[in-house]
């Protein structure tokens, strides 16, 4: 009977092992692979824009916007409501970005003015050369 | 804790009933032997064969425009990606062998005797289903190995007057083997194969469970053998339980199993994927030396052989009906291979055969 215990004790301790093994190449296989683009950088020429124009961009797999604000200059937004995912329209007239699904509104600062969107929308990094706008 | 969770579970399901009745009550010949754990391995290879296909699945895309060029992620960019695929190229190979096997050694154990001739039908089933399932997983990659191969395989069909034509162009949708073939072969592969193969392993294994193992014939034969006048499961008045007796012997194998498939997958990696292996399919220029996989060598020599194609087919076709009811035409109650010369010679004269027309092919 010893000797049974044994086998069965070694048994499993090699075969749980052996599967346990699987648990970090399948967790690494499974974690999203680099989004296409990320780290390169993106050159927007500023008469592409013209004052309360605007222009949609992806910087690194996520929507964004380039606006150009009147007397407060340039910025770019992500287009992702922070809500429940929808992406945000820039809507010339009002000077807002207003979510399709729920109604969220948003200034041109990014920040909350009504709806439902619990926080500001992200805002993305960029340099101003020359006659260019360049992310990243 | 433990306790008590194996105690609510127990309730609800009695399983430790069913461990009794049907694990260690379950009885198996005293002289049984390994050989008749091979059935055991090749399900756990179908097994294999069915996760290491759904991680796959996450990163293949089934397009003639992008299937190659997803292998190649898969292969040299997702983080493991070789590893399961991989598995899955050296696990299709290990499997036919040991379908391959498991059907020897049944043979060779005259384990498909009266009144296992249903077992033997369905199992001859699967092993067709078997190398269906490589045949239309062979085109997935889109390689130019995969592309030509395939294009043989499916010119075979020709051969067969008038309707031969009309089932090549079905098999390949289509004039060539083209995306429209791959699709096809993707949705065979992925979605019409694998429950077909559950359903009959089900019938397969329900047989053997509902009729018992067979004791092997060599040795001290324990009894004259009773005539199967009606139903009953078969009594060993001296067998061993199943559990843990014939179950150690069953992880053993299953371990040799994945010992050589990582032995491969290790020491000689690029065992199944030879240089066009690595090329993208090209419609329009056949490389050198395209042939089949080992497993299809002896039938495509054995066709390339006979001058007449009509014959050759026939004569494979016959084979093959020959192959799955063959308990119906072996009929006698003898059970031991070795007390019947002429069966032997048969045997072993199939299994040379087909070792030299496999050796032949590949030159
Ligand atoms: C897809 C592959 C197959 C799987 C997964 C499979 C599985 C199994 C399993 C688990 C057993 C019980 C244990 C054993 O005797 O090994 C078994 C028995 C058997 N198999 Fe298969 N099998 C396959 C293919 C075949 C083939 C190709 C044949 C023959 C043409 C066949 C004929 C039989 C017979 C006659 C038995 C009964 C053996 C006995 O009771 O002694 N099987 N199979
Ligand atoms: S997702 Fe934008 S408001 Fe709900």
């Amino acid at each position: 009977m010893k000797r049974r215990r044994f086998l069965k004790l070694l048994t499993s301790i090699l075969g749980v092992s052996a599967l346990s093994a699987f648990t970090y190449p399948i967790l690494r296989f499974l974690t999203p692979l680099k989004a296409k683009g990320k780290g390169e950088s993106i050159i927007i020429a500023k008469r592409e824009i013209p004052i309360e124009g605007a222009k949609d961009l992806v910087i690194g797999g996520v929507p964004a916007v380039l606006i150009n604000r009147k007397d407060k200059g340039y910025i770019i937004l992500s287009k992702v409501c922070t809500h429940l995912g929808c992406l945000v329209k820039y809507d010339k007239e009002k000077l807002l970005l207003i979510c399709p699904c729920h109604a969220g509104s948003f200034d041109l600062e990014g920040n909350v003015v009504s709806g439902p969107p619990p926080k500001s929308l992200e805002k993305f990094q960029f340099r101003i050369e020359g006659d260019n706008v360049r992310i990243g | 804790m433990v306790q008590r969770i194996r105690e609510w579970i127990e309730i609800r399901t009695g399983i430790s009933e069913l461990v009794r009745s049907q694990l260690i009550g379950y009885m198996v010949p005293r002289n049984i032997n390994i050989f008749y754990s091979l059935g055991i391995v090749a399900f756990v290879a179908y097994i294999i064969q069915a996760i290491t296909g759904i991680f796959l699945l996450i990163y293949y895309a089934p397009h003639e425009d992008h299937a190659f060029k997803s292998i190649q992620l898969i292969m040299n960019t997702v983080p493991y990606g070789w590893l399961f695929r991989l598995m899955h190229v050296v696990g299709s190979n290990l499997m036919v062998a040991v379908v391959f096997l498991h059907m020897l050694s049944v043979f060779f154990l005259q384990a498909y005797k009266k009144p296992r001739e249903l077992t033997w039908v369905i199992g001859a089933l699967m092993s067709l289903i078997t190398l269906t399932f490589c045949l239309s997983g062979y085109l997935l990659p889109w390689s130019q190995l995969s592309y030509w191969a395939t294009t043989i395989v499916t010119t075979m069909p020709t051969a067969f007057p008038v309707i031969g034509d009309f089932f090549t162009k079905l098999l390949r949708g289509g004039e060539q083997v083209s995306g429209v073939t791959l699709n096809r072969f993707f949705a065979v592969h992925v979605a019409f194969l694998p429950p077909l193969m559950l359903i009959l392993f089900g019938i397969h294994i329900f047989l053997v469970c509902r009729i018992g193992f067979s004791s092997p014939p060599f040795g001290k034969v324990i009894e004259e053998r009773k005539e199967w006048k009606e139903f009953r499961p078969e009594s060993y008045p001296d067998g061993h339980p199943f559990y843990p007796y014939f179950f150690s012997k069953e992880a053993f194998m299953i371990f040799l199993y994945f010992l050589a498939m990582f032995f491969i997958i290790s020491f000689a990696p690029a065992l199944f994927l030879p240089a066009d292996a690595n090329t993208p399919a090209d419609p329009l220029n056949t490389p050198e030396h395209v042939r089949p996989e080992w497993y299809f060598l002896a039938p495509y020599q054995m066709f390339k052989l006979i001058p007449n194609k009509f014959l050759g087919i026939i004569l494979q076709i016959t084979l093959v009906i020959l192959f799955i009811l063959w308990p119906f035409f072996d009929r006698l109650k003898e059970n031991n291979i070795l007390k019947r010369p002429r069966l032997l010679v048969l045997f072993l004269g199939v299994l040379s055969l087909w070792a030299v027309l496999t050796i032949w092919g590949s030159y």
